[in-house]
């Protein structure tokens, strides 16, 4: 008969030690993430949020965001229950629409997955940055993948991925677009990166969302500049970085973007 | 004949409709080694998984998918398999797998969760956009 794999366990430890043993070829971080699966978790997440909230401040990276992800992405949850939640707690429908304009989000990218399967990993459409796909890397460079790259908000991004498997969704956006539009790196090399450490890591939702930052499945490449990080993140990370005022997201949009994209015909000068 | 249930890791909510469908019957999860292989996925995933695993009234095992769930109907005498849906293309090669490889005359029944939106019609899905503007109205009033 096929073995068993155990259920009892006195504690977490004793849990993680036996599927240290049990699957060595994982990847084995330093630390195990905080957040705790199951429903009964879930379950406590989903009172904590406030819909009001939610709508203004969800952008920022402290914003009263759910936490949910990784639960809805196992199915430990579903997004009709969720959605069904939020509307009991809202006061009315306007109250209520943000947060369910995000589960639909999730929707939206599992109804493209049910239809083009593992072409998830395939370009959608053509980069729209004045590069062709041949013009970006395959490979993480090493700085990257050590948190090493001396941008303070960039490798505090990586180090929380590592630790707890989670990052705010402008986090994510950041970082993706950094290695794709800075960095000329393949969306696919780092959708595979996020994808190992992500507690919620889905093929659907985050490929597509890296197609998004990379501009094959949008109209136009994501990027975004200092002010925009410092005003999201509140500073925190900017305070604290050697490269303030002299890193690479300074200046403005349109700065950065002759500067990233010197060869995209941006969208003001084909309309003109 | 018996019936069992397979638990994949985009359902692992106790309120699992194949679940609830057959509450007494023996249940299994599997880990599939070839997808950890593949994606050399970080242990905090697989400690959160098993997590939400140890909440379920489970059989936990790994190998390959589709062996291990046919290894299991014969400890059970079963033919008959209830799970849950899913999109990963996977899912459809482990069905399509265990379909051949059972005796004939075996079943597998693919339960649905309740829908987010419950539409019929084929959803224009080239941008966010579009889609939302056609089912916004069933998302915030759902029956
Ligand atoms: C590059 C990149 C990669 C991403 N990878 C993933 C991934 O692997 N898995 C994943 O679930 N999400 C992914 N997202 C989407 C989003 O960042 C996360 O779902 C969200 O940050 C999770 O945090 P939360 O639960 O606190 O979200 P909340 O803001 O509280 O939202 C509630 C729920 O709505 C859903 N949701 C919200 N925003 C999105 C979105 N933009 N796309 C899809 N679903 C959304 C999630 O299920 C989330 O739990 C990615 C986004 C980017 C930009």
């Amino acid at each position: 008969m096929t073995k068993n794999m155990r259920r009892d366990f006195n504690n977490r430890d004793e849990l993680v030690n036996y599927l240290r043993e049990e699957f060595p070829n994982a990847i084995q971080p330093e630390h195990i993430s905080h957040t705790i699966g199951g429903r009964k978790e879930a379950e406590k997440r989903l009172r904590k949020i406030h819909p009001r909230e939610y709508t203004t401040s969800r952008n920022y990276l402290n914003g009263s965001v759910s936490h949910l992800s990784a639960y809805i992405r196992h199915g430990v949850m579903n997004l009709a229950e969720v959605r069904d939640y939020i509307l009991n707690i809202s006061k009315n429908i306007h109250e209520a629409e943000k947060f369910i304009n995000e589960l639909g989000w999730r929707d939206y990218w599992q109804r493209i997955y049910a239809q083009i399967g593992d072409e998830i990993w395939k370009d959608r459409e053509e980069y729209k940055t004045g590069y062709t796909a041949k013009d970006y890397n395959n490979n993480l460079p090493e700085d990257i993948l050590d948190a090493k790259t001396g941008l303070r908000c960039i490798d505090e991004f990586t180090n929380a991925l590592y630790k707890t498997g989670y990052l705010h969704n402008h986090a994510r956006m950041y970082l993706a677009s950094y290695i794709v539009h800075h960095r000329k790196i393949k969306w696919q090399t780092g959708a595979r990166w996020f994808l190992q450490h992500l507690l919620d890591g889905d093929p659907a939702s985050n490929n597509l969302s890296w197609q998004w930052v990379a501009s094959t499945f949008s109209h136009k490449p994501y990027f975004f500049n200092r002010e925009n990080l410092e005003k999201f993140t509140e500073g925190i990370y900017c305070r604290e970085c050697p490269l303030y005022k002299k890193c690479p997201f300074e200046g403005t949009y349109e700065e950065l973007e002759a500067r990233l994209f010197p060869n995209r015909l941006s969208n003001r000068e084909g309309h003109r | 004949m018996n019936t069992i249930v397979w638990i994949h890791g985009d359902n692992l909510s106790p309120y699992n409709p194949a679940l609830l469908a057959q509450k007494d019957a023996p249940t299994i999860f599997v880990w599939d080694e070839t997808l950890l292989q593949e994606y050399q996925l970080s242990l905090k995933r697989i400690v959160f998984i098993y997590e939400c695993l140890l909440e379920l009234p489970i059989t936990i095992r790994k190998g390959d998918v589709a062996q291990e769930i046919i290894t299991f109907t014969q400890e059970h005498d079963a033919n008959r398999i209830l799970t849950t849906q899913s999109p990963s293309p996977r899912f459809k090669q482990i069905c399509a797998t265990i379909l051949r490889e059972m005796p004939k005359g075996s079943t597998l029944e693919i339960y649905k969760e309740r829908p987010f939106i419950e539409i019929d019609e084929q959803l224009d899905l080239k941008r966010f956009s579009r889609y939302w503007e056609k089912v916004k109205y069933k998302a915030l009033h759902p029956k």
